[in-house]
């Protein structure tokens, strides 16, 4: 997937404009419920109103949700078949404990990423930066990450158009010529990279710039009805993840 | 190699993040220092940052047969120095999870951990320590970048033997398995990022005109 990809969708989401408070609720409320909750029935519960949040009041496309889902479960598959076997002295043998734990596992997996999946899905990471700065996290770092941002998207936009250029030129047509093409990206990649930085600190500091990046940004007010919601939908999902 | 969302228990992941913590304060407060004493260092150091994410985003071939990504942990290291490292790598795995859905928020402090520390004050140890014992430049580079990255591995290795331990042989048999099954994908890579490093290192060493401002963010500058 293209470094742009969830980022734009994000953008582009139906729930773009809600309040940051309604969609980090959700994302990082059920997200902390998945981890907390015993697997069963906590994190089918959680994912199953994750995926209601997700789809059914955002409307993310589910063709890009499948292609996001597809690598971190990959990698939850292979992590998972690894508790179902046990090294001992004899060697390796099925480990019959170890399949309840990895259905556990695989199901609180599930849910956490589909957590992460929703905010990232709905929510711009530049927007997510402006709430850890009312979060009282350090100034410098949530500077720091906002520029960072800035910059990635110029970044790639670079290293895609060296890359398309060396593969038009036989660069990547054997293992080490691919190797030692990558690394002529790189190392232009960083002094241009510097250099760009170089060039934007000047015309900053002609303007006057006391290093702080203030940007406009919409003030949602909080939706109160969505707010109960999820509130309402927290507690019912954590309580029954508790009692059943 | 990140662990996923969700993967680590909840004391785990709250564990690995408060170990995480001050090593990202220290880092921290090495860049408030470099920013109050230049304020305009403070886009480089964005840029730097935007550098190491994108360059984590790139193919690069594993000597197995399928592409990798670089993950970038010791030219970081040699090029920026590990405690600015701490913080840049808590940044990229932060946008890694919220543009890519590649690792995690709770996962968050782990990562961090084995990525942006461990694996910097391995390669930064290593660096250092084959520039005194007068070893080639780029041999130096290789060692550090390679192993620097196997040390990233080994280490989620543990991290993982350690949340789920095998019910037989406990946390060294857990370290074994996971070791093994990543090792498939992980040394070939770490040798892939070796060798990738020292044709950067030795192309960006004649390229670099403004020398001060890289050691500079090493913190070795004046």
């Amino acid at each position: 997937m293209a470094i742009g990809t969830l980022d734009r969708a994000a953008s582009q989401n139906r729930w773009r404009h809600r309040a940051l408070k309604e969609k980090a609720l959700i994302g990082f409320g059920f997200l902390l419920l998945a981890l907390i909750l015993p697997p069963w029935p906590g994190a089918v519960l959680v994912t199953l109103a994750v995926l209601g949040f997700t789809f059914l009041g955002a409307r993310v496309p589910l063709r890009l949700w499948l292609a996001t889902a597809a690598l971190p479960l990959g990698f939850l598959m292979s992590g998972a078949l690894m508790l179902l076997v046990t090294v001992g002295p004899t060697g390796v043998a099925f480990a019959p404990e170890g399949a309840v734990q990895a259905a556990g596992l695989v199901v609180r997996a599930m849910a956490a990423s589909f957590c992460l999946m929703f905010v990232a899905m709905t929510t711009p990471t530049a927007d997510l930066f402006g709430g850890l700065r009312r979060l009282k996290v350090p100034l410098e770092l949530v500077e720091l990450a906002l520029l960072t941002y800035r910059f990635v998207f110029l970044i790639t936009d670079e290293a895609a158009a060296m890359t398309a250029a060396q593969r038009a030129r036989l660069g990547h047509s054997s293992r080490r010529r691919w190797l030692r093409s990558t690394a002529m990206v790189i190392a232009n990649l960083l002094p241009r990279a510097l250099a760009r930085a170089r060039r934007m600190e000047v015309g900053l500091a002609a303007r006057g710039w006391q290093g702080e990046m203030r940007v406009l940004t919409r003030q949602v007010p909080v939706c109160n009805r969505m707010l109960a919601l999820v509130v309402l939908t927290l507690v019912v999902v954590g309580l029954a993840g508790l009692m059943l | 190699m990140h662990i996923m969302e969700g993967y680590l228990p909840a004391a785990h992941a709250l564990g690995w993040t408060i170990a995480a913590a001050p090593f990202v304060v220290a880092g921290t407060a090495r860049i408030r220092a470099i920013i109050r004493e230049r304020p305009e260092a403070r886009l480089t150091l964005a840029a730097s940052g935007a550098f190491a994410f994108v360059l984590s985003a790139l193919k690069i071939p594993s000597v197995t047969g399928s592409c990798s990504h670089p993950t970038g942990t010791g030219l970081g290291a040699i090029v920026f120095g590990p405690s600015v490292m701490a913080v840049l790598g808590l940044i990229v795995l932060l946008f890694q999870a919220l543009l890519l859905a590649h690792g995690g928020i709770t996962t968050l402090g782990a990562n961090t951990f084995s990525m942006a520390i461990v694996g910097p004050w391995v390669a930064f140890g290593i660096w250092k320590l084959a520039g005194k014992l007068g070893m080639p430049f780029a041999v130096a580079v290789f060692l550090a970048a390679s192993l620097g990255d196997l040390a990233t591995y080994v280490f989620t290795s543990l991290q993982l033997a350690f949340a789920y331990p095998d019910p037989v042989s406990g946390f060294f048999g857990a370290a074994l398995k996971f070791g093994g099954i990543f090792a498939i994908t992980q040394v070939p890579l770490s040798i892939a990022e070796g060798l990738l490093t020292v044709v950067v290192m030795e192309a960006l060493s004649g390229k670099i005109r403004d020398e001060d401002r890289v050691s500079t963010l090493a913190g070795e500058g004046k």
